[in-house]
């Protein structure tokens, strides 16, 4: 085996030589071998994860990828041939693959067969690492091209030409899948293929369950994630049938889930404010003190005075609101304070790793003052592990949500007492 | 770094005497300092030094603070183990924000008493502990 990493010019998450440190080696191999095969590996909705969680979390999920695709390598057939593996900077990976001189380039159907194995290599590592929402999100698509040394062209220029070619491939069939995705959230919303898993929100100081948000899921596996859901119904204009599916789902199973005084966190679009649909009478929900909408402060809010108007509505019938992903972009206090929320959920990248980190302690805190002075909760979503549990409780946060104290499942949960004094009470604590 | 509680630290301002008086009173109490008085400097300081800690000027002609800071977060072999301080005179949310944003650690407004500064610098420094990495444990066993 010889898998060649070039000493110099590594990327410091995956270790990974860049495309410029490992263009003259190629080109020397190609000369020697004759060919060489480029494999595009193109990492759809990594920029989402870092958007959701973060850009600590994107390097720590490129960091795993990077280990899962090399442990990978070394075991593949394709380890016995010379292979050099760059990283072009963003999120996305080029394999150089020239064939050993007595074998034959590795085929299409081989390189199928290949990507196969490494998307449930990567993606089982992702699960293991960072939990099923994050691997979720996980999708890759590779890309071939074929590289025949021709003298009379530049070398330098060929290589890029197929790296170009197998980027383009992998596109086209991201592409193709995306088709197949719109076709799945057809079925879906036909055959109302949707379940809720309820993720509990607990008090902070008492750990006893205040609430639970509702995350819709697809019963079909490339619908499992509700981003994916979302980002499919909005390019292909679906939006309100997917989330009239998702509220309807979640407040079926209210009855059956919610105790006495527990309330229960549904998400709403903005978008879907200008459905008509969207209706005080319309939802059947017999008690509305019980339900928390949140509103994402991520998705522009066009007309504020009809959207206000719109909101009050809801809120004379007794509804609550949230504002989620408080704090993910830069418009700071103001634009929370016009929405007027009974509840602030601070955004997630706030959250990850607060107890390294000064600057996201003092927005914490300075927004748990804000609420205070406002009559609001705080919020604290995506509490991971104890050190953040334990940072965010002191900083006066009202509520919890996370792996660190519950799973979101399908059914309510049994009450837990508080962490101290034994800390090892939590499912998900890493 | 032999000593760590007191590991070297780079201290980044376009104004001599504020770096002067920041660079006494740091090394006063133990602390190796290197002064960069622009940003392009900065960088070559910051790769030469190899500072645990940096605390940053944010207001400077060309190279600005948070530009610098971007860059030193984003260094291939140091940008991992250094901790940058933002020191600013803007005391707002966009501008905290902005300050995650390029990966600051963590921030001392302007004016500050050189104790508040002292006190910023040595809770940075606690978290410089080998184990006190955030989640990816296999990025700080490599540093």
């Amino acid at each position: 085996m010889s898998v060649d990493y070039h000493q110099l010019l590594r990327d410091s998450l995956t270790r990974l030589p860049t495309v410029a440190a490992t263009i003259d080696s190629i080109r020397k191999a190609v000369q020697d071998r004759g060919e060489i095969v480029i494999l595009y590996f193109n990492f759809d909705r990594y920029s989402k994860v870092e958007e959701v969680y973060g850009w600590e979390k994107l390097d720590s999920v490129l960091e795993t990828t990077g280990e899962a695709m090399r442990a990978f390598l070394n075991k593949s057939p394709l380890a016995s041939s010379k292979l050099m593996v760059a990283f072009p900077n963003d999120d996305d990976f080029v394999f150089f693959h020239v064939p050993q001189d007595d074998t034959p380039a590795a085929t299409d159907a081989e390189i199928t067969e290949i990507t196969a194995g490494l998307k449930e290599a990567v993606s089982s590592e992702i699960e293991r690492v960072h939990g099923e929402d994050i691997a979720a999100l996980f999708d890759i698509f590779v890309g071939r091209a074929h590289v025949v040394y021709n003298p009379k062209l530049r070398m330098e220029r060929q290589i890029y030409r197929g790296i170009r070619e197998a980027a383009n491939a992998s596109k086209s069939l991201e592409h193709r899948e995306q088709a197949r995705k719109v076709s799945d959230l057809r079925d879906t919303l036909r055959n109302r293929g949707l379940y809720i898993e309820y993720h509990p929100i607990v008090i902070t100081d008492s750990q006893k369950v205040f609430g639970y948000e509702a995350l819709a899921r697809g019963t079909m596996r490339s619908m499992r994630s509700p981003e994916v859901m979302f980002e499919i119904a909005a390019q292909s204009d679906l939006i309100w049938d997917l989330s009239r599916l998702c509220r309807d789902r979640a407040i079926e199973g209210m009855g059956k889930l919610l105790k006495d005084g527990e309330l229960l966190f549904m998400n709403v679009d903005p978008a879907d404010f200008a459905d008509p649909s969207f209706d005080v009478n319309a939802l059947h929900v017999k008690d509305p003190t019980r339900v928390v909408i949140e509103i994402t402060e991520r998705t522009a809010i066009k007309d504020y005075p009809k959207f206000r108007g719109r909101l009050k509505e809801f809120r004379d019938a007794g509804y609550r609101f949230a504002v989620d992903d408080a704090g993910s972009g830069y418009a700071g206090l103001g634009s929370i304070a016009n929405l007027e929320p009974d509840f602030i959920k601070l955004d997630m990248s706030l959250i990850n790793c607060i107890d390294q980190n000064f600057i996201k302690q003092n927005l914490v805190e300075t927004m748990v003052r804000f609420a205070n002075e406002h009559g609001a909760m705080v919020i604290a979503e995506g509490v991971e592990r104890k050190e953040e549990f334990e940072m965010v409780k002191s900083l006066g946060v009202h509520l919890v949500q996370g792996f660190f104290v519950h799973k979101p499942s399908t059914s309510a949960v049994t009450y837990r007492p508080p962490i101290h004094p034994a800390p090892a009470l939590a499912d998900g604590a890493t | 770094m032999s000593d760590t509680s007191h590991p070297p630290i780079l201290v980044v301002d376009d104004n001599p005497d504020n770096a002067h008086i920041i660079r006494d009173y740091l090394e006063a109490r133990g602390f190796p300092i290197t002064v960069a008085y622009n940003g392009d400097d900065a960088l070559r300081a910051f790769e030469e030094v190899k500072p645990a800690l940096v605390l940053l000027d944010v207001m400077m002609p060309g190279r600005d603070g948070w530009q610098v800071c971007r860059e030193i977060k984003q260094h291939p072999t140091l940008g991992k183990s250094v901790r940058v301080v933002m020191v600013t005179a803007l005391d707002d949310w966009v501008n905290k924000r902005q300050a995650l944003q390029t990966g600051a650690d963590d921030f001392v407004e302007k004016p500050f008493e050189l104790s508040h500064l002292a006190a910023t610098v040595e809770r940075n420094v606690k978290l410089l502990a080998p184990n006190a990495s955030i989640g990816t444990s296999a990025a700080a066993s490599r540093r």
